[in-house]
């Protein structure tokens, strides 16, 4: 009697079973492809180059006033205290060994008692020491200068996207904030803040 | 066939054992990656779902004299500058920054008071003689309150002011038809373009109360100003940019730069009902030949208690 091998239940069993094994391994293997790795200090990425992208706007006096020069003017200060703010507050913050006074000193003086006691929503606050390193992924704004002669003050709209590494793993970091900045013969001071961290929702 | 039951019930048992053993290494290289459930696998840090705001802090009481001057308004025919004018409009308005409340006192124009070195006069007329600091002296000497800063606008920029920020809304109070002054507005909460604010602010002729009615308007003119500031900064924050830009080119004020920041800063935090428009007690009369307005007792108490930092 010719028994094709479909047809041999010993066989059929074997080939299931092997199928089975085969299944099963790849399907574990794959489930754990899906999963990143959980960083730890030694394995973090270095920190990504923080870059504000900034769109700048300027307002000034109803009549001859070139609102794209000032705009133009404006952008590299604007951008370069920004960059300082976020640095200060979360990209230079990790490992909570700097402390608060560098990023505080960019605060007018009538609004840097407030700012120091709500950290936590304007930089990493009090996770800082657990943070091994933030890598920025998003930083941008759009900042409404006004414009005498030389810069006076500004509205700027800040999103900053970030990981936040720890020893433990990492977590998506988010910042929207709405600064009122004075301009300072110190440079920009954030004389007003609206401001929300957290992770994402 | 017997023999092959055998065979068959080992292969099963075999499966069997084969797929358990199959299934728990798979569980295990599945979890491999996974931190073990213990309080080490917490999540990996803690970053505050938070928000703050903040204003700035000023010090506690802030007292502005605005003045609407009657010159320096070309487009009302009134020429010169408008520090060189008199003031048609006066209020004093103290802010307490700590309660966030605040008083807007009105004085009528024609209030007849002590003018420092120029004998009693109407209030108005001290601008004319010798500018904002002399009417501010006069301010001074009258309540007894010093004043910080002034502002002063024009009929113009009154009404550039009104157009520039797309119109105020402000609770008329009354029916107006006043020829003199363009006013023709029906009682109810409304949007004043410029010309019709600067209007409402402005007559007094065939209205009841006159001298104070106008007064008392022109107070509601500043709140409804105050909240269409806020309204339009809740919307958007960078709307504090524009309305200082439209400031610096219709008003004239010793505030610095800094200070009328944080002060637009911290105005977007006091609710307009929690500033009282009060006319200064006071009543028509007459000196010689000229119509004036006599202040009351009753300006003189109001003086006292916002001195001793009542305003309510």
């Amino acid at each position: 009697m010719v028994v094709s091998p479909s047809n041999n239940p010993v066989r059929s069993m074997a080939v299931l079973l092997a199928l089975l094994t085969a299944a099963l391994l790849v399907a574990g293997c794959t489930s754990g492809r899906d999963r990143p790795a959980a960083p730890t200090a030694t394995t973090a990425a270095p920190p990504a180059e923080l870059q504000v992208k900034l769109v700048t706007t300027a307002r000034g006096p109803e009549r001859g006033f070139n609102a794209k020069r000032a705009a133009k003017r404006a952008a590299p200060g604007v951008e370069r205290f920004l960059d300082r703010y976020l640095t200060t507050a979360f990209v230079g913050a990790a490992g909570g060994k700097r402390g608060w006074d560098e990023l505080l000193a960019l605060f007018d003086t009538p609004v840097r008692a407030a700012a120091r006691k709500q950290l936590d929503a304007l930089s990493l606050g009090a996770a800082a020491p657990q943070v091994t390193a933030v890598r920025p992924k998003r930083a941008s704004a759009r900042a409404v200068v006004l414009y005498g002669r030389r810069p006076a003050a500004a509205t700027v709209r800040l999103v900053f996207d970030a990981t936040a590494d720890t020893a433990n793993g990492s977590e998506e970091i988010r910042l929207r904030s709405v600064l009122q900045l004075l301009a300072t013969r110190r440079g920009w001071r954030i004389a007003a803040f609206d401001s929300r961290t957290g992770a994402p929702s | 066939m017997s023999r092959a039951g055998p065979t068959r019930r080992a292969l099963v048992t075999m499966a069997a054992l084969v797929l358990v053993a199959v299934l728990a290494v798979g569980a295990v290289v599945a979890n491999s990656g996974r931190p073990a459930a213990t309080a080490e696998a917490a999540p990996a840090i803690v970053v505050q779902r938070a928000h703050a705001s903040a204003a700035p802090t000023l010090k506690r009481r802030i007292v502005l004299l605005t003045i609407g001057s009657d010159s320096g308004a070309p487009k009302f025919g009134r020429g010169g500058s408008a520090e060189g004018g008199r003031a048609d409009s006066l209020q004093l308005i103290v802010l307490d920054t700590v309660r966030r409340r605040g008083l807007i006192m009105s004085f009528p124009r024609d209030s007849y008071v002590p003018i420092p070195g120029a004998g009693t006069n109407k209030i108005n007329a001290a601008m004319a003689f010798g500018g904002p600091r002399l009417l501010i002296a006069t301010f001074e000497r009258l309540t007894g309150i010093p004043i910080d800063y002034y502002v002063l606008t024009s009929f113009d920029g009154l009404t550039d002011i009104v157009n520039r920020v797309g119109g105020v809304r402000v609770g008329v109070d009354m029916n107006i038809r006043d020829s003199f002054a363009g006013a023709f507005l029906n009682k109810g909460s409304q949007t004043l373009r410029g010309p019709q604010a600067l209007a409402y602010a402005r007559a007094r002729k065939t209205v009841p109360g006159g001298d104070l009615a106008r007064s008392r308007h022109q107070g509601q003119v500043l709140l409804g100003g105050l909240a269409t500031y806020q309204r339009q900064v809740a919307k958007d924050p960078a709307r504090v940019m524009a309305w200082l830009a439209i400031m610096r080119d219709e008003v004239k004020t010793d505030l610095p730069f800094p200070e009328l920041l944080r002060l637009a800063l911290f105005a977007t935090r006091v609710p307009p009902a929690k500033i009282r428009n009060q006319v200064v007690p006071s009543v028509p009369g007459s000196a010689g030949s000229a119509s004036v307005v006599r202040l009351l007792p009753g300006a003189y108490s109001l003086f006292a208690r916002v001195r001793a930092g009542r305003l309510s």
